[in-house]
């Protein structure tokens, strides 16, 4: 099973074959060959288990690959990554903890940090910061002291810190799993403003099934380093054998509503769908199509 | 309502950090019984962590009182409250100290100034409830992020405490390992142990935990049981909250003869099935939310 | 006091912005060098009151330099009780235990306890006046290797959520029955461990996500950094420059003529 997709090369931002990864004295690889094409303007979700080999992708995908055993081939933007290469600028990377990834003292220093470590003219940053507080939607907070920040702040601080570098790819690992709820929305808020815009490539790891399921074109599962998995969410949430028993991986629960009613043969296949509105939708029409249906007048 | 002392009483409590400051919580009243699991939500910054606090006597009340198991929290040190209180942190490498297993789940008890044998009793009993036995003589630090968690649970549970306060014990697990932390939850309060979980996470909440309380801006906001709670979408969203997809689903279908307080996709689907005319659909609530199952 | 990184509080005054960083390293390095050289406490206290109307004319408010001047009371006190003992000059005044206190050995004690007030001060003032952005800045103009620049901002940014992750273990140990009052002094450090063992874990868990997080951002891709805080020395900058310059010579000189002092045969 693998990601690849037949479409014209210069549209493949990303193209990994073959990956494999080990690190050093580990029993087994974490990526344990890896085929992948994203697409440009694609938004690729990535979901499994804890120890699946998500993160090491995602860092393997910027460029940042760790010491240990690597097999196979990355080209990222055109341009091959393997261990040794130099920075890679056409993508950017989130982390998942809000503390660590913020370096400057004030706002404006922070997201200066990476543009200035790239030698970009100090008036051209200076210009860029209130443009990139504004996607996400921190304007007006350059002079502000970070460690005032929310943790919900802080990562949208993280995603314009990536942004200023104006990657052609923005990848996230797990953003929003050290947020509280207001924090989760105000990052997936952010991240789906930037899908609809389409300016810019994503891949976001998360656990946050029904938000990754509205937002992500296509959702590929990772178990175990391989790629077990891949679809957009109405197709990749009916396999059965990665979803919907208690010891799988979450699915949205419209999901898993609906495949329950597929399974007993009470509605039609190509009524599932992983969306939640879309869900109700049909939901809605099936149940008032229904002779048995109990109409309340409210 | 029942007689008897509550395990945690809690009367007119009002909370500032610096006296003369703002009041972080401004005049809780609340009654945890014995063996009861109860969930406390809301946003960060809104008092729950502070509250949750005041059960092991980390806090003291600016005014008001804070009984536990009886006992006066005021007047009692923190060191011998853990004795009663268990208070589980949110990030496990801010308990753990560079040291193999077992010796770490031992800390709790050797400070609480048992016997060894006593002491082994326990640390045993306790890895082998969180599934670590084999792991005993490994460094804490080998272990990944799940095991660490279960491990900083069984720190505490070795010190067997009647009463158990977790602070979001599934931040940053998949499933599995949720899943895993929550049986345990579940199976320590069948023992007769009373659990509160401070918790992001409503899905769980739903499925497992009988009872909620909402804290928003230093007061509650509501307490009770988890069916009413999470299906209030008015009182939840000036929380800051959503309730469960399940429920928001439920919701949107009321019109059409789905109850609006349900709790889980079970529940959803056996509904919906019978909505649908499904033959014996409607013969029992199986697979009903565990903790909340309603009689039909 | 703020919590945070540093105590510098913006306000905007002339010497907050106008000036230079480096004008101001070498303002602290000129007091601290005149601080050195005379030990008449009228020369030196004439030196304080310079500072502090330096620190109102950059708006820096009573209450925050009062702070400073009353840590330095008690050395103030030490001095007046300790120094007279050893030096001997001018008027004797009275005895005590056999030993004769003299004018002279009054006001030496009176010079050391106003010398650590002037420089203890100063150095408030001047953390309070300087943003340490700028200083950092003001540095690696001066020649400090950008990495070592980086390596400082990161630990100011660091102290206050190391603060919190502190205050954090010590509560979730303490809810572990760890008892810190309890027991000797000796007994008690050995209990510290539970603390410092997983702050120093954490601390390295920063710093390694803190080193990943850089890399991500092109940290030490380009041998050299730009910085959106640029730096000038204006003419004033100089003027004042050379003017300290001028002063601390001056200081060393009067010192060796004797001038300004209360005894030549202590510092």
């Amino acid at each position: 099973m693998d990601g690849v997709t037949a479409v014209p090369a210069d549209d493949i931002v990303i193209r990994v074959r073959d990956l494999q990864f080990r690190y050093p004295g580990a029993a087994r690889d974490a990526l344990a060959g890896i085929n992948l094409d994203v697409r440009r303007g694609e938004f690729v979700g990535v979901t499994g288990p804890s120890g699946a080999g998500k993160s090491t992708l995602c860092l393997c995908l910027k460029g940042l690959i760790p010491a240990g055993m690597f097999g196979g081939t990355i080209s990222v933007a055109a341009q091959p990554v393997a261990p040794g290469s130099a920075y890679v600028e056409s993508s950017a990377l989130v982390f998942q903890n809000p503390e660590t990834q913020i370096i400057g003292l004030t706002v404006a220093e922070d997201m200066a940090f990476g543009p200035e470590n790239l030698r970009r003219d100090p008036a051209e940053i200076r210009a860029a910061i209130p443009r990139y507080l504004e996607q996400v939607r921190l304007s007006g907070y350059q002079d502000a002291d970070t460690y005032r920040l929310s943790g919900g702040q802080k990562q949208r601080l993280a995603i314009a810190d990536a942004l200023i570098l104006e990657p052609r790819i923005l990848i996230l690992d797990e953003p929003t799993s050290e947020l509280d709820p207001i924090g989760k929305d105000e990052v997936f808020e952010v991240v789906e403003r930037l899908r609809r815009e389409r300016s810019i490539t994503v891949v976001m790891v998360e656990h946050a099934a029904e938000q990754l399921a509205e937002m992500a074109d296509r959702i590929i599962v990772l178990d175990d380093g391989a790629l077990v998995d891949q679809g957009p969410p109405d197709e990749l949430y009916r396999n059965s054998r990665l979803f919907h028993r208690p010891d799988a991986e979450r699915a949205p629960q419209i999901s898993e509503v609906l495949f329950q009613l597929v399974e007993a043969g009470l509605i039609s296949a190509d009524q599932f769908t992983a969306r939640e509105e879309t869900g109700i939708e049909r939901l809605r029409s099936l149940l008032m199509a229904s002779p048995s249906a109990v109409v309340q007048h409210v | 309502m029942s007689d008897g002392q509550a395990a945690i009483q809690i009367s007119d409590l009002v909370f500032r950090y610096v006296p003369g400051g703002p009041e972080v919580l401004r005049g809780v009243n609340v009654r945890i019984e014995v063996g009861e699991f109860v969930a406390l939500i809301g946003q960060n910054g809104a008092g729950k962590t502070t509250l949750a606090k005041h059960f092991n006597g980390l806090l003291k009340p600016s005014s008001g009182t804070v009984r536990v198991l009886g006992r006066d929290t005021r007047t009692a040190p923190v060191a011998d409250l853990a004795r009663t209180v268990g208070y589980v942190y949110q990030n496990p490498d801010h308990q753990i100290f560079a040291q193999r297993v077992r010796a770490e789940a031992a800390f709790g008890p050797r400070n609480l100034g048992l016997g060894p044998a006593e002491v082994d009793r326990r640390v045993d009993a306790a890895l082998a409830l969180v599934g670590l036995q084999d792991l005993a003589d490994e460094f804490a630090f080998s272990l990944g992020r799940g095991q660490r968690q279960k491990l900083a649970v069984a720190s505490v549970l070795a010190m067997e405490p009647p009463i158990l306060v977790v602070d979001e014990p599934t931040t940053g697990l998949d499933q599995a390992g949720s899943r895993g932390i929550l049986d345990l939850l579940s199976r320590w309060n069948a023992d007769g142990r009373t659990i509160v979980a401070i918790t992001h996470d409503m899905t769980l909440v739903a499925e497992r935990v009988p009872r909620t309380i909402v804290v928003n801006d230093g007061r509650i906001l509501a307490d009770g049981a988890t069916r009413q709670v999470l299906s209030d979408t008015a009182l939840l969203r000036t929380a800051y909250l959503r309730p469960p997809q399940a429920t928001r689903i439920a919701q949107r279908l009321s019109d059409l003869g789905v109850a609006a307080d349900t709790l889980t996709v079970t529940e959803l689907f056996t509904q919906v099935s019978r909505l649908l005319g499904a033959p014996g659909a409607d013969t029992a609530r199986h697979g009903a939310s565990e903790a909340n199952g309603r009689t039909v | 006091m703020p919590v945070g990184y540093s105590i510098y509080v913006d306000r905007p005054s002339y010497v907050h912005h106008q000036l230079d960083p480096r004008t101001k390293l070498a303002a602290l390095g000129a007091i601290f060098v005149l601080a050195l050289s005379f030990n008449h406490p009228a020369v030196l206290g004439a030196l304080v009151l310079l500072v502090l109307l330096v620190g109102r004319l950059a708006q820096v408010g009573w209450r925050s330099m009062a702070p400073f001047l009353a840590g330095s009371v008690w050395f103030l006190v030490l001095g007046i009780v300790i120094w007279p003992l050893y030096v001997q000059g001018g008027p004797d005044l009275f005895t005590v235990a056999g030993q004769t206190i003299t004018l002279n050995g009054l006001l030496f004690g009176l010079a050391m306890g106003l010398r650590v007030a002037l420089m203890v001060t100063a150095a408030g003032v001047w953390m309070m006046t300087t943003s340490p952005q700028k200083l950092t800045v003001g540095l690696l103009q001066l020649g400090l290797p950008y990495k070592a620049g980086v390596a400082m901002t990161a630990a100011i940014r660091f102290v206050p959520l190391l603060n919190a992750e502190r205050a954090t273990i010590a509560e979730a140990q303490q809810a572990r029955a760890l008892d810190l009052r309890r027991g000797n002094p000796f007994a008690r450090a050995m209990k510290s461990v539970a603390i410092i063992g997983p702050l120093f874990i954490r601390a390295i868990d920063v710093a390694q996500g803190l080193a990943l997080a850089m890399d991500a951002r092109g940290f030490a891709a380009r041998d050299s950094r730009t910085s959106i805080v640029e730096l000038h020395l204006t003419r004033t900058d100089r003027v004042i420059m050379y003017s300290l310059l001028g002063a601390s010579i001056l200081a060393v000189v009067l010192r060796l003529f004797g001038i300004g002092l209360i005894t030549r045969n202590y510092l």
